[in-house]
């Protein structure tokens, strides 16, 4: 357990993630899979209003009847630039999906897109959605999370917003490239912001499949990394749950030693971004953010195959500025 | 070179762009040709793209795109060893044939981090296929990762290969090219060779994103180096098919920047007519309508929604890819 932020509740050192949640098997296997995990001593729960279409939020929801209240639940809004109302509207839809009054962290998902920042602080844009939202109680806490660029972050955190927490991709690619831990993560810590880190396993584990890095090794590394609140990974099977316990209950950081013998064992692959495609393409970046930014959609993605099963196949499925 | 006297006699005619002090010469009503930075040679402002031309309806229609071109003045010819396995270069020298002499040819070479030797092999193809024996311009293709300036200029890099073509006559001038960013293009600017041209994307959107124009261009006026415009429509007229800008203004803009040429796309005679439409008797924008199409673009440019070739995969080849072990583009198409 960790504190989150200066004077934050403890929270556990691994979280939970949302979008994977929404890939696994059934509903019945999704449920179990929360339960687990909050037995297992996990209680960040991360979560956001677009993955899956809704159904990661209405899965988590399912799974936390009755166990609300052990956990630190948090949730994103995609506004992607659009305005407060959108955001507010987002903020009602996730609740009711949670199945909860409040959320204790509202963060901005997704901020990949150089002018980001400059849309989301303007007059009436989705700032002023996450100032209301904690002044109503809706929301505890507010942040952000990105996975493009850190100068992006940078330019964030430069809005002079009042930040609670900030979410980044941690692993030892990013330590040599577009390094989001030699970057942000020392200034989240002189601000007193809680960190949190993603993609330790770079997205969809591709470093690990073609064996530059172990599962654990990625994991253990994103852990140890000074300053980091929590390591939130998608656990979308029981035995990628366990897995992820094992490293996790009685977790001992790495040595300095270690962690450099990860970074120097993958250096050779950081160079050109191979593995962190988050930074590199617009591959994951949601439907949602592409249609707001006016980005070519990609078909083959899975929240667009959902969408377009779902709708008239028409290849535009959000109203342009509003959701339904 | 028989264009340099040609021209030079022809300055009669010849004019000064004023607002973006542009040394033009050229006839009336012909393409203006400028000077392509310190290496003696005079280059049309308007190049043909070698990409489109390999997309031509079929060998004769290429042809007939490069004569034409020929006749109106235009003498700046792109290529590259990769364009559609080859067809591009070799339609641009069955084109050419007779005719090389009246024509700056370029040439990219496809090496991605790997050495001088494949380099070496690639330059030969690709004379073969131009079917010359020296190409007037070699530029290092799609220097877009990272790393690449790094690996190019390894001990046996394609650094290496650059030098000793320049050095055995096979290649008159040398330079790179890439469209990804500022930053790599600076990066291999910083090391200390010598190019003679450095290619890149310029359009009224790059302006105020991530902007070649703005620190690469002012760098290689400073060194002498010549700039080569290229993507004035985003790659595939992104912004002009979705109303941002018409293709005269786009291109307008991108030829009124001080560069010695702006390679386009011209894949039939109907596109290389529209751009001869702009390019004969060539003047440039003034200083302040360049401003107020700047700023009009100001806000779609802040995100590179119509520059996907920086912000997005889609205009990375796959040999780079492989290379640098990346998805293919069918696997990650954007």
């Amino acid at each position: 357990m960790r504190a989150f932020g200066r004077s934050g509740p403890a929270v556990s050192a691994l979280g939970f993630g949302g979008h994977h949640l929404g890939e696994a098997e059934d509903e019945q296997t999704a449920t179990r899979l929360v339960g687990e995990a909050i037995d297992g001593g996990v209680t960040f729960f991360d979560n956001c209003w677009e993955y899956h279409r809704g159904k990661s939020e209405e899965w988590m929801g399912k799974g936390l009847q009755g166990r609300r209240d052990r956990v630190f639940l948090m949730t994103k809004v995609c506004t992607h630039g659009r305005d407060r109302e959108l955001g507010l509207r987002m903020l009602e839809q996730s609740l009711r999906r949670l199945g909860t009054d409040h959320v204790d962290l509202w963060q901005i998902h997704g901020v990949s897109f150089d002018n980001d920042p400059d849309l989301f602080i303007r007059p009436g844009g989705a700032a002023e959605a996450l100032a209301q939202a904690k002044k109503q109680g809706k929301t505890r806490f507010v942040g952000f999370s990105g996975h493009k660029d850190p100068s992006i972050h940078l330019k964030m955190l430069a809005t002079r917003f009042p930040f609670d927490s900030v979410q980044m991709p941690l692993n030892p690619f990013d330590h040599h490239f577009r390094s989001f831990e030699r970057q942000v993560l020392p200034e989240a810590a002189r601000r007193g912001m809680a960190a949190l880190g993603m993609k330790s396993l770079q997205g969809r584990g591709d470093a690990v499949k073609k064996g530059a890095v172990t599962a654990e090794q990625a994991l253990r590394y994103a852990m140890s990394l000074d300053g980091v609140t929590v390591t939130i990974a998608g656990m979308e099977k029981l035995d990628v749950l366990h897995q992820n316990l094992k490293i996790a209950q009685g977790f001992q950081p790495m040595t300095a030693a270690e962690m450099q013998k990860v970074r120097d064992a993958v250096k050779a692959y950081a160079g050109d971004g191979r593995f962190e495609l988050y930074k590199t393409s617009i591959k994951y970046d949601n439907p949602e953010a592409r249609t707001a930014h006016e980005f070519p959609i990609d078909l083959e993605q899975a929240e667009m195959k959902l969408i377009l099963g779902a709708s008239k196949n028409d290849g535009t499925p959000y109203p342009k500025g509003g959701a339904q | 070179v028989t264009n340099r006297r040609e021209f030079l006699e022809t300055t009669g005619a010849g004019l000064v762009a004023a607002s973006a002090g542009l040394a033009q010469t050229g006839s009336a009503g012909g393409v203006p040709h400028r000077p392509l930075g310190k290496t003696g040679l005079n280059v049309s402002c308007l190049g043909v793209g070698g990409y489109h031309l390999g997309a031509a309806k079929d060998l004769k229609e290429a042809k007939q795109i490069v004569d034409t071109a020929l006749d109106a003045g235009i003498n700046f010819f792109d290529n590259a060893w990769d364009y559609h396995e080859g067809r591009s270069e070799e339609w641009l020298g069955e084109a050419l044939k007779g005719k090389r002499d009246r024509a700056v040819v370029m040439t990219k070479v496809c090496t991605h981090g790997r050495d001088k030797s494949v380099a070496m092999r690639m330059l030969e193809e690709s004379l073969r296929r131009l079917q010359t024996d020296h190409l007037d311009v070699w530029q290092i293709h799609e220097v877009i990762y990272d790393n690449d300036p790094e690996l190019i200029f390894r001990p046996n890099g394609a650094i290496e290969a650059l030098a000793q073509a320049k050095k055995e006559g096979k290649a008159r001038f040398v330079g790179f090219t890439g469209h990804k960013d500022p930053s790599i293009h600076l990066d291999m600017l910083a090391r200390g060779f010598a190019f003679d041209t450095v290619q890149m994307p310029l359009n009224c959107f790059d302006a105020t994103f991530r902007s070649f124009e703005q620190r690469v261009l002012p760098e290689l006026q400073r060194r002498g180096i010549a700039p080569l415009g290229m993507k004035s429509m985003g790659g595939s007229g992104e912004m002009v098919r979705h109303g941002a800008v018409t293709a005269e203004e786009a291109l307008r803009y991108a030829m009124s920047l001080p560069v010695a040429v702006t390679i386009s796309g011209m894949e039939s005679m109907g596109v290389l007519q529209q751009n001869l439409g702009v390019a004969r008797g060539f003047q440039p924008m003034a200083a302040a309508e360049m401003q107020k199409l700047r700023e009009r673009c100001r806000f779609d440019a802040s995100d590179g929604r119509w520059e996907l070739f920086k912000t997005t995969k889609k205009y990375d080849g796959d040999l780079g890819r492989q290379q640098h072990d990346f998805p293919t583009a069918e696997e990650l198409p954007v």
